[in-house]
This record gives structure tokens, sequence and C-alpha cells, in this order.
């Protein structure tokens, strides 16, 4: 075990001091030393592994998201922002590199004060949309449809959320079924309830829940009704409470 | 002498006990109209103290953006400024020609307006606006003295005894611009005077002739850029001198209330600042003249939005906690504070597991023991602008998302016209179970007004045991709610008078013990924002109806016992009538 720990130390700085010095590290490996060093609490090495992998592979959508895990565990929001806005004047048409940007974003968020949330969100947003103009994708489509339903309703955001987790529904229908998929069922029947069309709200997660039977969330949902529903919606979509924005769904069920 | 506490031989003390008032009115809720279950009546206009409050209009090129963030002013502060027994309460306008007043209590739940007569009403004009006001005795001669807080200078008036009062302030040593919307008074360096602590909402520029837009906030969670606590010692001689530095409160948030308690019960007031657009403070009392800011260990540093700095024991654990309200809508989820006092000057935030973390927009909000049944429940005001259909908040957040946006500069805030932020929200009425969790209660006693409130006082106005309720309202009338509390739960109210200590005692504490329990309560120097309730110490009793001693501790330090006092009573306790000292 020791000796792993210090495989992974010594990976990750080998790695990281090859970069440093022109040297072309794989990125895949670079990602590895990282895992490992992140793996054994040595978040310094780990952030720098997963930044020259980035650097060599920018639109690598795993490669972020491990990034930006990390970054939430060493409290790095800054650092996380600061090598995104870089990676993306990098790499201005890396569409994953964009959305990895919004999701940084998205991470500080309840880290932040009240004020500086909305900022955080709008910006995130401004983001994901730059994914979607150079590649429309499914990710990007659910990631900015959702982010508007935590928009509070003054904001009239919520139908561009629809909207949007409509598009991410046509594509997931025209393909193979993803486990993945289940979130754009609760999601949009959440924009239609936000909406205030109940019975479209209702149909959706109905509809969801028979592809996805098990799934707890839209029980939940589906179990309530008025205030009841309201409150356990709102606390879903609690800007305070961290949203999960690990991605590694997106491969582990590949 | 003691020899220790077991030892102590507490004879019946021959208390300087006035019962001032007899027992209970019978049968209160007999003949009335509303629900029986209902405890609160609102008798605003059989009161006659239904004169509407109306906001500040500016002057000046920044008047229609200042306008929405100027909508204050409306305050309410209570105290038997006459001796005759009733609690009287000064109510403050904030318009140019408004006037402020001051409703003398006739004793039977009608008030007259006696202001312009007791020469207090003229607290507005081109030049300043009424913000706030504070009763403290300052020279000690047993009769409160008044202080109207304002945008502008503020005005003290020397109680003379006769219904008629005479503004000092310049004598004083308090005239200074200042742009003020709260005031505290307590003896911090125990020299036997109260102290004045002024909060200051902009810096001391001229609001009303600002030779500079940028005044305003500079950021909304950590703004550095406001007017901060100045603080003036009480010379005992009539004047002030300000001490501000000295005492180590120099500081530049927008400050919108303080409160003052003793926290770690080292006989020493500390002093919680709740401020706007940023941090809170918390200064613990050194003891030696001076405070230290020890927020950092004491609550941690926050974004929130402070409105108001309550003390009080909630779960009766012999600490007094804090309310602290912020803001919560749905687009600023913010959350108030509870702060549970540890015990070791460090406090932790329970307001999530108590359900007092989402009010609204809030404002003043008071611990009193609504059905005397020896808990503190909690009264909160709520609203900002209740104006059109049309809200506020997407103008605001439009300004704030600008890239390099100044913020200091008031020609970047959009201006609020005839729209609505947070508007039209409900007080909160909070009933407090066994000091575990409030449940909300203010839709069943009628005390769920949506008008936007600002401050709230609480006093027995009947003298009948049970504690009413003057709530003021922005750009509104206020509302008078007398308590109808079916008759049965005990309680026990003491007026208390310092001799070696401030003669209104601010900062006394009282603990009294009855059944095997001991209650915590204390006289406030005019704690939470725009209203500053009665100075009696009241102690709900529940079913106990027998006392077994009440311990005060001085402002001094000095504490007394008393025995033999009786329940459902107001006793006055004068400093060191009792034979029985610690």
């Amino acid at each position: 075990m020791m000796r792993a720990i210090q495989f992974g130390h010594a990976a990750a700085a080998l790695i990281v001091g090859l970069a440093a010095y022109g040297a072309p590290a794989s990125p895949e490996a670079s990602f590895q030393a990282a895992q490992k060093a992140r793996a054994t609490g040595d978040l310094t090495a780990a952030l720098a592994g997963f930044e020259t992998a980035l650097a060599l592979d920018p639109d690598n959508i795993r490669y972020g998201s491990e990034y930006r895990q990390a970054a939430i565990q060493a409290k790095e929001y800054e650092r996380s922002l600061k090598f995104f806005e870089k990676l993306v004047a990098d790499h201005p048409n890396s569409a994953k590199a964009h959305l990895n940007y919004g999701f940084a974003y998205v991470d500080k968020i309840p880290a932040a004060g009240s004020i500086t949330q909305v900022i955080l969100a709008n910006t995130a947003l401004t983001e994901f949309t730059r994914s979607i103009d150079i590649s429309p994708s499914w990710i990007a489509y659910y990631t900015r449809g959702n982010s508007y339903l935590f928009w509070p309703k003054v904001f009239l955001r919520a139908p561009l959320g629809v909207a949007d987790l409509e598009k991410a529904y046509g594509m997931q229908k025209a393909g193979p079924k993803r486990t993945y998929h289940v979130r754009v069922y609760i999601s949009l029947g959440d924009g239609y309830w936000k909406t205030d069309n109940m019975d479209k709200a209702r149909a959706i997660w109905t509809e969801g829940l028979r592809e996805f039977p098990d799934n707890a969330q839209l029980k939940a949902r589906l179990a309530r009704n008025g205030d009841d529903l309201k409150t356990y919606i709102d606390n879903e979509l609690d800007p305070n409470k961290r949203v999960d924005t690990n991605l590694q769904e997106l491969w582990a069920s590949e | 002498m003691l020899g220790g506490a077991k030892s102590v031989l507490y004879r019946r003390a021959v208390v300087v006990c006035v019962s001032l008032i007899a027992c209970l009115t019978a049968a209160a809720l007999a003949g009335t109209s509303f629900p029986a279950t209902r405890w609160f009546e609102d008798i605003t206009k059989a009161a006659r103290i239904n004169s509407k409050h109306t906001n500040r209009e500016f002057k000046n090129p920044y008047a229609h953006i200042m306008a929405g963030y100027t909508a204050l002013g409306a305050s309410v502060v209570v105290a038997d400024y006459d001796g005759d027994g009733f609690e009287d309460a000064f109510v403050t306008d904030s318009s140019a020609h408004g006037k402020n007043h001051l409703y003398h209590n006739n004793g039977n739940l009608t008030f007259t307006d006696v202001a312009e007569r007791a020469g207090v009403a003229d607290g507005n004009d081109e030049e300043n606006a009424s913000s706030a006001a504070l009763w403290f005795d300052y020279n000690n001669d047993g009769r409160p003295d008044l202080l109207v807080v304002r945008f502008g200078h503020n005005q003290l008036f020397q109680n003379l005894g006769n219904g008629r009062f005479k503004e000092v302030t310049r004598g004083a040593g308090l005239y200074r611009y200042l742009n003020a919307i709260a005031a505290i008074a307590f003896d911090y360096d125990r020299d036997g005077y109260v102290d004045l602590f002024v909060a200051c909402y902009f810096q001391p520029v001229n609001v009303f002739h600002p030779d500079t837009p940028r005044f305003f906030p500079e950021n909304m969670e950590t703004a550095n850029n406001g007017g901060g606590v100045p603080v003036f010692h009480n010379n005992g001689n009539g004047t002030f001198t300000d001490v501000t530095d000295k005492v180590g409160l120099r500081q530049s948030g927008w400050a919108l209330d303080m409160g003052h308690g003793d926290a770690n019960n080292d006989g020493f007031d500390d002093l919680y600042v709740a401020n706007d657009f940023g941090t809170d403070r918390f200064f613990v009392n050194n003891g030696n003249g001076t405070f230290s800011d020890i927020t950092k260990t004491a609550i941690g540093f926050d974004t929130k939005k402070g409105m108001n700095a309550e003390w009080g024991d909630f779960d009766n654990d012999g600490l007094l906690d804090i309310f602290v309200t912020n803001v919560t809508d749905d687009y600023m989820r913010e959350g108030n504070f509870l702060w549970h006092n540890n015990g070791n000057l460090t406090f932790s935030d329970v307001s999530r597991e108590t359900g007092t973390y989402e009010s609204g927009w809030g404002w003043g909000a008071k611990f009193f023991d609504y059905d005397n049944d020896g808990w503190l429940d909690l009264y909160v005001m709520n609203g900002w602008v209740s104006a059109g259909s049309e809200s506020y908040v997407p103008d605001i957040f439009a300004m704030l998302v600008k890239p390099g946006i100044d913020l200091t500069d008031a020609r970047s805030w959009p201006p609020m016209g005839k729209k609505s932020l947070s508007g039209y929200e409900k007080k909160r009425l909070y009933h407090n179970e066994h000091g575990q969790v409030f449940t909300e209660q203010s839709a069943r006693h009628g005390l769920d007004s949506i008008r936007d409130g600002r401050g709230v006082a609480i006093a027995d106005f009947d003298n009948d045991g049970r504690l009413d309720v003057f709530v003021a309202n922005a750009n509104a009338e206020p509302y008078l709610y007398r308590n109808t509390l079916p008759t049965g739960a005990h309680w026990v109210s003491f007026l208390l008078e310092g001799r070696r200590s401030n003669r209104a005692a601010v900062g006394a504490q009282v603990r009294l013990t009855a059944a095997g329990q001991t209650w915590l309560r204390y006289v406030s120097g005019g704690n939470s924002f725009a209203g500053q309730s009665s100075n009696r110490v009241h102690f709900g009793l529940g079913e106990v109806a027998g006392i077994d001693r009440v311990e005060v501790r001085w402002p001094t330090g000095e504490k007394e016992v008393f025995t033999g006092m009786a329940a459902d009573r107001l006793h006055k306790i004068v400093e060191g009538s009792s034979k029985n000292k610690n």
C-alpha cells in the first residue's frame, strides 16, 4: 500500500515535471497519475496532474470532471476557474472544456454568498451556451436546461430549461438507453412543474418511471402533491446545497 | 460573611416591592368576536395610534435610486416617560415634514399624541430624516430621555419631568452628521452611566446633498464602506465623548443594528453588530473599557445581510443567545441566524434545526413570552418594498452581472420605480416549543400582516401581565395588538432601579428560580432593529405560582437575592435593598 502511495506521488511529480520542461507527456498517463495522487490524498499533486492531462487533451470531459472533483475536495475553486479560463482561451473550440468551465462555476456556488451565487450561476450558463454553440450534445443540453431550473420564477428561465431538456429528451429517445437518461425525465418534469404544467410534469415523470422503475426520485415526485411537492422540489433545487457535478455516470454506463 | 452558597441564610427580604399592578384581568375573552384560539386583538384604531408612516423622498440627482434603498425609518420605542405606571410609545415618521409621535398611554388602552406639546414632534426636515429612536436615562435622574436617530443629526431630548422635553444635542456633544439607523445604550465600562452606540448605514456623506455619486455599498457581501458604529462615552455630566477608537470599535460596515448582552456571564456586556451587505461582527468586552473583535472564533465570517440583533435565552440554559434576521426569498436564500451560545464565547447557528431559518426579508425581531409558558417566543418583521405587481429582482440582478460594474456609484443601481422587492411578506410569530423548535403561529393569532414591517416593541400596555405588541410599518400605519391570552398562566415582572449602577439598570440580569427551574432575563438597552421594548423584566411562569428566589446581578456586577416575591405582580426592585448579597 505504501509503495503504491509512493508511486502515485512520484509518478505525478515526474509527469508534472516532464510537462514543465516541455517533454510531451501522455495525457492518459498524467490523468492516471493524478487519479492515484488523489486517491492517496495528495490533492496538490493530483490537481497538477489533471491540469497537465487537460492541457494535452482539453476536450476530454472525464479529465475535466475528475479535475473539478479534486478541486472541490481541496476547496480550490479559484484555481479551477483560472485554469479553465486559460484552457478555453487556448482552445476556444473545445466544447467539453467550456462545459467543464461552466461546471467549475457551479462547483463554487455553495461556497459563495447569495449574491455571488447568482453571478456564478449566470456565468456558468454562458459557458454552457458556448459549449452548445460549438457542439450540441445531450450532456450540454441537459446541463444548461437543468441549470435554468435553479433560477427563481421571477427570472422567467424555467421555459428555457424546458426547451433545452426537450432537446436532450429527443436526443436520448433517438439513441440507445443509458442509465443517466433518467435525469432528463426528472428534470423535464421539474421544468413542467415549475412552468405550472402539472399534467405534463406528471406524464414525463410517469414515463420516466416506466423506463426506470426503481428510481426513487421519480417515485418521490409522483407520490407528492401541492405544497408537499413544492417543498420537495424546492429542496432539490436549493442553491445552497452542492449539486453533484461528477460526470462519471457518462463513461461508467458506456 | 456569606460563607458560601449553602450556608447563606436567606432571610425573607425586605424588598422594596411595590405592587404597582394588581391581578390578571379575568375573563379577557368574554364578549369578544375573534376566535377563542386567537390571542391577539388588533386595537390600532381604537387605541388611536394609527398615524401613517411615510418614507423620505430625497431631492437630489440620485433620489429616484435612493427611494428604494431608504424605505426605512418606521420605528417604535417604549418607555413610561412620565412615570405614571403605564408604558408609552414614541413612533417615528420619515417624510420631510412628517411629525414624530409621542403616544401617551391613557391607562385604558387608548393613547394621546402629545409629541407637539412635549416638544419632540419635529424630527424631520429637509436636512434630517428620522430613522429610529431610543429611550435612555443618560443623566440618571430616573426619567427616560429620548434620542431621535436620524439620517442627518441625531436629536437628544432631556426629559424634564413635567411632560416636556428639552433638546440638548449640542450641549451633550452629540451634534454630528451621521447616517444613523439604530442606537443602543449600555454601560460598557460599568461607571454607572449608560453609553451610546450608534449604528450608521451610509458613511457620513450628506445623503440629502451628496457631493459624489459614490456612496453606495462597494459590493453585496463584504462591503466595508459603510458608516460603522460610533461610540459615545457618557461623561456623567450630561456630555458625551466619542471613544470609538479608544474602545476598539472603529469599523466600516453597513451597520443596521446592534445588540448587547453578557455572552460569557463575566459581568461585562458584549456587542453584536448586524451589518447589511456583509459580515456581522462580534465584540467581546474585555472588562477594561475596550472591546476585541472575535468574529472569527465566535460566529465566523458571513456574507449575509444582517438586519437585526436580538439577545435572549431561548433555551433557558442560563446563557444569552442571539437572533439575527437576514434576507431570505426565492432569489436570495440566506436564512436567519439563531446563534446558540455555547458558553465559551462561541456560537452555533441553530436556525435550521429550530425552524427559524426562513422567515423572509427580515427586519426587527423580538424575543418575548407571549403565552407566559416560560419560553421566549419570537416575532419577526418582514418585507422590503410592497408596490406594483412587477418585481425589481431582475433589474438588480441584471446590474450585478454587468462586467466591471461599480456598485459604489449610485448611478449604477436601477431605479425601483413602482416595482416590488420582497414585498407583501407576512410577519412571523414563532412559538417556542421548550427550547427545541419553534412553530409558526402568526396566522392563528392574526399577526401575519403583509405591510412592510420594520420595528416591533413589546410591552404590557394595559398592565394585565400579558405582553402586547406594537409594530411599526414602513409607508403604512402601525399595528397595536392587545394580548388576550386566556388567564391561567402565571407571570411576574420586575422594574429595576439602579443606585450604584446606571439608574435604569440596563444590563442587569435577573435569574428567577421556581419549581426547581431557573430562568434568565435581562434589561436591554434598546436591542433589535427599529424597536425598543419595555425595560421591565418579564417572566412567564406557566403553572408555577410560587417563586423561590430572584437573583439580580446589577450592572456593577454585584448580586442580590430576593425571596418571598409573589407571582402575577409587577415588582419594583431598587439596588441595595436586599439583605442577601453575594
